[in-house]
């Protein structure tokens, strides 16, 4: 575990991308006690003030601090975007390995219901689902989770099946071993790696999937200090003061383009073939 | 005279994380001009290494600590990229071990012997597109022409090796270097791969130096003879002798190795109780889709039948369905027919219970694709224990069994060589206390000392637990060996089932006398 991540540290965009990540993990861990002002003060004499001293990245239209609301928010957009990847990654990683493992007509069966499932836009299908389920940033996580799964499971099961063709799978049916052993311990450690890089990689769309729903009003609620919710507010003041837009935007893809980085650095840094 | 090639005190190392690690020492040859030179080793001695120095194509973190490579009188080691891309080819040809991957597939057989023609012996396409189907009937491939027009996938892996050896000598180079390249193919295939280069050799007088792991198929082919053990050459001797007269100890337990159809290695008699009787069997891959039949099988309704503690050995070139025959009876593939065991008929893998599932075991011919990469040798142990109702604290006891240390069950897969892994995958086998283990090319991918040492264990572990064996093979001269009889196979059908002393006699079929043509007997 700790050769991995010297591993991946030694290369630039590992570097980078775990650099930009302990930033946003101390912003979503301390960002309340770091933060220089509470996230929902208003401050009637300070409306749309420009970055400076005062507010190093200026104000809204309710003078509340936007380097403060971006602190604060961090919580409530990082860890659901990582609670949505990682659970629609495992989703998807058990129907991917198991499909894998059925083989035949059920492999057929599952793969066919996920194309299906996948022909549908990630955007439109998880808005389908929170105007079902109900507005709310639990449910939109659902939705994203969902619209994440069937990917995953793709990606999952072209890996699967060549572990399913590996001597130890095969003994391990040869001696009568049942299908829920297969599929956790004898296929699923050997897929981890993929896994694990592909659900990084997309972490950065739950991200952004993320800030669209609340953009378009259905993830988080106002007045909450989520990313994306801060981005659609500041929309209508766009020409008066673009910081308002410009810096959640920033911080949203600055976060994408940490947890890309880190899915390279870890593709490279799990490749048992690069030991140099 | 100037040799062809000659080698002289070249030391090489590799640059690793834990430090430099010498992979060859102080090495000396010479080869002369049409000389053959056979370089013998186990796997991990260095002799690829030796060639791939020889070619200039070094991984990054070789470091060439002393000594000199001179092809005739160029210096191979002065040369610079541009001037080695006029050496390489022209002058020093190289044939690699699988012919499957050194062949582009996505250009035609013809493009790619033209190509080499062109830029290296410098013709236009026309003359090139003649001389390549002059030299590719040359190499007995029938219909050239055709051939040429033909993508790699389409042609076999004897066929390939074939187009790669032409292109090899239509650049007449001085010297050919073949790495182990009968390896990947066949008994038959490889034999008659053999002839050809003996043919070539004759006609061209080309020098060669011929790698390989098989001290008594290098004795057939090579003048003289070098074997090398962990980096250092210890012996070199003219081949006829070397075989007669080993002198070094490394040498002689490499003679020692080379298996003998005539040195039997068991003695007592098999029972005559039937332990597993197979008749029928017509194994299925694949299955009727909506437009298309399904396939033929893969074996047409193959009987045989086990008896209680005997060895019963399973021959045949690649194809011929014996793994085929492993799968069915080890529940892993479709089947038609009956399978009798212990009183119990069996016509479907469905059948296959809990107590037959135990009884059956089955070893796979890749140790490094049979073990769970992610598992310690301790949990891949425990399994069978745990579904065949064993005790996991006699872990330490099935390692001792396969003469593993006990420390070894904390290791992971990656940690263990290959004849390691072999045994940790047989004491899984036995854990289970089968009445039947199946043998699928076990020591295929091992080198000759470490399979008579496989071997060797499992003629232990047989004499102590009594267990009858199916011995998958290719190897007619190993399984002649050990086995009480010997059933031979092709094209999915069985043409020979005979007891193991009568393979001299007058009535085998024809393709087993010629399959026992093609297996390389040691000279002398």
């Amino acid at each position: 575990m700790i050769e991995l991540f010297v591993r991946l540290i030694r290369r630039p965009q590992g570097l980078v991308g775990v650099t930009l990540l302990a930033l946003i993990a101390v912003a979503c861990l301390f960002g309340q006690a770091l933060a220089p002002y509470a996230p929902e003060k208003i401050d009637f004499l300070g409306r749309f003030r420009p970055p400076g001293w005062q507010n190093w990245l200026g104000a809204d239209q309710f003078g509340r601090d936007i380097l403060s609301r971006l602190m604060v928010g961090a919580r409530s957009t990082v860890p659901m975007a990582l609670i949505a990847t990682f659970v629609g990654s495992a989703a998807g990683a058990i129907i991917g390995v198991g499909s894998a493992y059925l083989g035949g007509r059920t492999d057929e069966a599952i793969m066919r219901t996920n194309d299906a499932v996948m022909a549908i836009p990630g955007l439109l299908l998880a808005l389908l689902l929170v105007s079902t389920l109900g507005n709310g940033a639990g449910n939109a996580v659902i939705a994203i989770a969902v619209a994440f799964a069937p990917g995953m499971a793709r990606v999952t099961r072209s890996v699967a099946l060549n572990v399913r063709n590996q001597d130890y799978v095969k003994a391990a049916i040869a001696r009568g071993e049942g299908a829920a052993w297969i599929i956790f311990r004898e296929m699923l450690p050997n897929v981890m790696a993929p896994i694990v890089i592909e659900s990084t990689i997309r972490v950065s769309f739950a991200v952004m999937l993320f800030a669209t729903l609340s953009f378009l009003g259905v993830g988080a609620q106002p007045p909450a200090s989520e990313w994306g919710l801060m981005v659609a507010d500041a929309r209508q003041y766009m020409y008066q003061a673009p910081w308002g837009l410009i810096v959640p935007a920033a911080a949203i893809a600055l976060t994408a383009i940490a947890f890309n980085l880190l899915g390279d650095g870890l593709r490279d840094a799990l490749n048992p073939k690069d030991e140099r | 005279m100037i040799p062809a090639l000659a080698v002289k005190n070249y030391t090489l190392d590799y640059a690793t994380a834990a430090g430099p690690v010498r992979v060859l020492h102080d090495i000396s040859l010479q080869i002369g001009p049409g000389e053959v030179l056979g370089l013998v080793g186990e796997s991990g001695s260095g002799k690829s290494s030796l060639a791939w120095a020889l070619m200039r194509h070094l991984p990054d973190n070789a470091r060439e600590i002393a000594g000199s490579l001179h092809l005739g009188d160029i210096d191979l080691q002065r040369l610079s990229p541009r001037e080695l891309t006029r050496i390489r080819g022209r002058r020093l040809g190289m044939v690699f071990q699988d012919p499957s991957t050194s062949l582009n597939p996505t250009l035609t057989i013809g493009r790619q012997v033209t190509e080499t023609l062109i830029q290296h012996r410098g013709i236009k396409q026309r003359e090139a597109d003649v001389l390549a189907v002059d030299l590719l009937s040359h190499v007995e491939l029938r219909d050239p022409a055709a051939i040429m027009r033909r993508y790699p996938h389409e042609i076999s892996g004897g066929e390939k090796q074939r187009v790669i050896i032409a292109t090899a000598f239509g650049c007449r180079p001085d010297i050919i270097l073949f790495d182990e390249p009968t390896t990947a193919l066949d008994v038959i295939t490889g034999a008659r791969i053999l002839e050809l280069f003996a043919r070539l050799r004759e006609e061209t007088g080309v020098a060669a130096l011929y790698i390989s792991h098989d001290l008594a198929l290098v004795t057939r082919v090579a003048d003289r003879v070098a074997v090398l053990k962990h980096g250092r050459l210890v012996e070199q001797a003219p081949a006829a002798e070397i075989f007669r007269a080993p002198r070094h100890a490394d040498t002689q337990a490499l003679v020692q190795a080379v298996p003998r159809p005539e040195r039997r290695l068991i003695h007592d008699k098999s029972s005559d109780e039937v332990l597993l009787a197979a008749s029928d069997i017509e194994v299925h891959y694949g299955r009727a889709t909506l437009l298309g039949h399904a396939p033929p099988p893969a074996t047409k309704r193959i009987g045989l039948d086990v008896r209680a503690g005997e060895i019963l050995g399973l021959v045949g070139e690649s194809g011929s369905g014996k793994s085929s025959v492993a799968r069915a009876l080890t529940g892993l593939a479709h089947f038609s027919g009956k399978v009798r065991f212990d009183n119990r008929e069996i016509t479907d893998a469905r059948d296959m219970n809990a107590a037959y599932r135990r009884d059956v075991q089955i070893i796979f011919q890749h140790p490094d694709s049979s073990l769970n990469p992610r598992q310690k040798v301790s949990e891949i142990l425990s399994r069978p224990l745990k579904l065949y109702g064993g005790n996991t604290a006699e872990i330490p006891r099935l390692l001792e069994q396969v003469r593993l240390p006990t420390s070894f069950a904390d290791r992971w897969p990656h940690q263990l060589s290959g004849g390691q892994k072999q045994r940790v995958a047989i004491a899984r086998a036995f854990a289970a206390r089968p009445k039947l283990v199946i043998c699928d090319e076990i020591t295929a991918p091992l080198d000759v000392s470490v399979q008579a040492q496989i071997i060797e264990l499992l003629l232990a572990l047989r004499a102590a637990t009594g267990t009858a064996f199916l011995f998958i093979t290719h190897d007619l001269n190993l399984i002649r060996q050990i086995a009480h009889r010997i059933a031979v196979m092709r094209r999915g059908e069985m043409v020979d089932l005979l007891p193991a002393e009568d393979f001299d006699a007058e009535h085998v079929h024809p393709y087993t006398r010629e399959l026992m043509a093609a297996s390389p007997v040691p000279v002398g």
